[in-house]
């Protein structure tokens, strides 16, 4: 399994203002001096991650003080120069939130270029309520997405003559990528999953495939992309194609373990503060999409532990930890937690590790970087791949 | 989608005409002149009780605009200027021959796309609580804007009286599932036509003066939607226009007074 350090890069400090930490947060609750050295102590971790090992990925959000990264590849602009060996994830690019798919293009080209061909990119849709700052049209999404995506794509692999592009959402009247990606065709494509369903597409195109904090939903996203991939292709997908995303807090003692997750905790909290018409924009999920959700009521999209009941918002280190969105403990401990929920999800080849976040200081997550690398990473490294007959586990 | 289990509209007729090829749910009732009713974010079902009062004094025809209620909406139809050549079909189809056009809301603004196509079809044109006209000029708003308030929030503010049933989160998940499937056509349809430019064609004003009808513009004296300089813009828009607000009545005037409202239409016409 491979690791890849990811942070949110919260400014921390507004974490104590009363309300919503996104969409609708006032900006003078911003220091710019506190976010620039915030900014700069995210980057010095992500050089760590780098020089330990580990891999590196970002994401972007938009007026959120959970999350200052507000372009992935500004930050992997950055990274792409500083770092040397680890591969450098966007997780990913707000695709239908873009009004220019080319520009992106451009972007992936040019940190692909400037990484020696180290860049891996995550297209996804991007949050619905970040409709309200990109204010793209909520309607028709996807197939905006899918647009943007073939128009990428194209211009990325294109080897031929520079083309145009009449389509249904996008118009250009030359394509022409200067630079172009190194990796050829194309960087490796990801995409985020939480259904099987949605496993699915990116098992039928050979793309990466992750899933955020999901916990048991796990198994049936990575099962969906497995029965898909094996029709597509006619054989096994390799684990490598397959990522979960966790928070990971790692001490060479428990009691020390568990204080660090306190601390990171924040992240759970400060992600769920947003007021409730931005969560679901009218015209973003489909009707039907939007019927099932009512009637399944709030609690159906949480994850779930495992007594079945949905995981508390503000819940213990301990319910998170049962329902597989946190492993909490010594090296030794957080290797057996892993190598456990490795198992039981059918396996997959990439810890999307958020080994800092809310607010752990820089020292702690120095330490917990440090300690996974030396300690866990080698371990996890020489976990077997499963070969699990799911065939007819995918639902949903 | 079906277009049963309405039963606020059943002193009418609810059927599914064909127009060039979409399905559009309609509505018709009562008798006398014939009135075309084009409904607001509220749908047809939130139109009910204006609509038995609008049946006593005319023959109403009141469809569900493409992706609301229960009618389809071809591909391409994306903006309420295609809607007005919607209608002017539609009236072509029902074999419509000037009738009053009454817009509520969302529908004021479908009503004048409509007629400033085509401005000798209809008899009259009555808009309540129109939207359409640009809503904000940079920094400043005219028109609450109803993507940024919560259900509960919006449904409270539509109207003087009782919201409706659906603006209550824990009432909406227990509705039929006929009815959730309504409201989220309704809201999606909203945000297909209305989200930006917000509720407004930039080009209507530009068109408004082409309008020949007799005009009546109705506002609610307490709506919280709309604001005083957004009803002068109208004013100066269709200066023809009788202008009058009702009292007791929100932004959802013709629910919160349908009896008055539909006295007011009949006056208008002199019937």
């Amino acid at each position: 399994m491979k690791i890849w350090q990811f942070s949110e890069q919260a400014y921390h400090p507004a974490f104590q203002a009363p309300g919503s930490m996104r969409v609708t947060l006032p900006q003078h609750l911003c220091d710019p001096v506190e976010a620039g050295q915030l900014l700069n102590r995210y980057l010095d971790e992500y050089l760590l991650a780098d020089e330990l090992g580990l891999n590196i990925m970002v994401n972007e959000h938009h007026a959120a003080a959970t999350c200052m990264s507000t372009s992935c590849m500004t930050t992997l602009a950055i990274l792409a120069r500083q770092t040397r060996k680890a591969r450098l994830l966007a997780l990913g690019v707000p695709l239908a939130n873009r009004s220019n798919p080319l520009r992106v293009a451009e972007e992936i080209a040019m940190v692909d270029c400037l990484s020696g061909g180290r860049l891996e990119v995550g297209l996804v849709k991007g949050a619905a309520y970040e409709l309200f700052m990109s204010n793209r049209q909520p309607t028709g999404f996807m197939d905006r997405f899918w647009e943007a995506h073939d128009l990428i794509l194209a211009a990325l692999t294109n080897q031929g003559d520079n083309f145009s592009w009449e389509g249904e959402h996008f118009h250009y009247r030359t394509v022409s990528l200067w630079p172009r990606p190194i990796q050829q065709p194309h960087p490796p494509i990801w995409g985020t999953a939480s259904s099987a369903s949605s496993a699915r597409e990116y098992g039928r195109r050979d793309y990466h495939c992750a899933t955020f904090l999901s916990g048991a939903v796990a198994r049936s996203v990575f099962a969906g992309y497995r029965e898909a991939y094996a029709e597509a292709h006619g054989r096994q997908p390799s684990q490598d194609k397959l990522a979960y995303l966790a928070l990971v807090a790692c001490a060479d003692d428990t009691a020390t373990a568990f204080r660090r997750a306190e601390r990171m905790k924040s992240y759970f909290t400060t992600a769920a503060r947003l007021d409730p018409q931005f969560r679901n924009p009218w015209g973003f999920n489909a009707v039907e999409a939007n019927v099932r959700m009512l009637q399944a009521g709030p609690a159906a999209m949480r994850p779930r532990m495992r007594n079945g009941e949905p995981l508390p918002v503000d819940g213990s280190i301990e319910q998170y930890m049962d329902a597989g969105l946190f492993f909490v403990g010594t090296p030794d401990e957080v290797y057996s937690q892993l190598a456990r929920f490795h198992g039981e999800t059918g396996g997959f080849g990439n810890l999307l590790m958020m080994g800092q976040a809310g607010e752990l200081d820089h020292a702690e997550t120095a330490d917990n970087l440090t300690l996974v690398a030396r300690e866990v990473a080698p371990r996890l490294a020489e976990l077997p791949e499963h070969n699990l007959e799911v065939r007819y586990e995918a639902v949903g | 989608m079906g277009t049963a289990g309405l039963d606020e509209l059943d002193f009418g007729k609810l059927s599914v005409v064909d127009l060039l090829g979409t399905e559009v749910e309609m509505f018709t009732a009562g008798q006398g002149a014939p009135l075309l009713f084009l409904h607001g974010l509220d749908g047809l079902e939130g139109s009910a009780a204006a609509l038995r009062e609008l049946a006593g004094s005319f023959t109403v025809f009141a469809p569900s605009h493409p992706g609301f209620g229960a009618s389809a909406r071809p591909a391409r139809l994306n903006r309420v200027d295609d809607l007005g050549y919607f209608y002017l079909d539609l009236m072509d189809l029902l074999s419509l021959d000037r009738p009053l056009v009454v817009g509520t809301s969302f529908g004021g603004w479908v009503a004048a796309e409509t007629l400033t196509k085509e401005p000798a079809r209809a008899s009259g044109i009555v808009l309540a609580s129109p939207l359409g006209l640009p809503t904000a000029d940079r920094r400043e708003q005219y028109v609450a804007d109803i993507f940024m308030l919560s259900r509960q929030a919006l449904g409270a503010r539509m109207q003087r009286g009782a919201p409706l049933p659906g603006s209550d989160m824990a009432a909406l998940t227990k509705m039929p599932e006929d009815r959730i499937r309504r409201l989220m056509r309704n809201d999606e349809a909203a945000s297909l036509y209305g989200w930006t430019p917000y509720m407004s064609n930039p080009k209507l004003p530009d068109r408004l003066h082409r309008i020949a009808a007799p005009a009546l513009v109705l506002w609610g004296e307490e709506d919280a939607i709309v604001s005083s300089a957004y009803r002068e813009a109208w004013r100066a828009a269709l200066p023809q226009a009788e202008v009058e607000s009702i009292a007791g009545a929100g932004h959802r005037l013709h629910a919160d007074q349908p009896a008055a409202f539909a006295s007011r239409l009949a006056a208008f016409v002199g019937c």
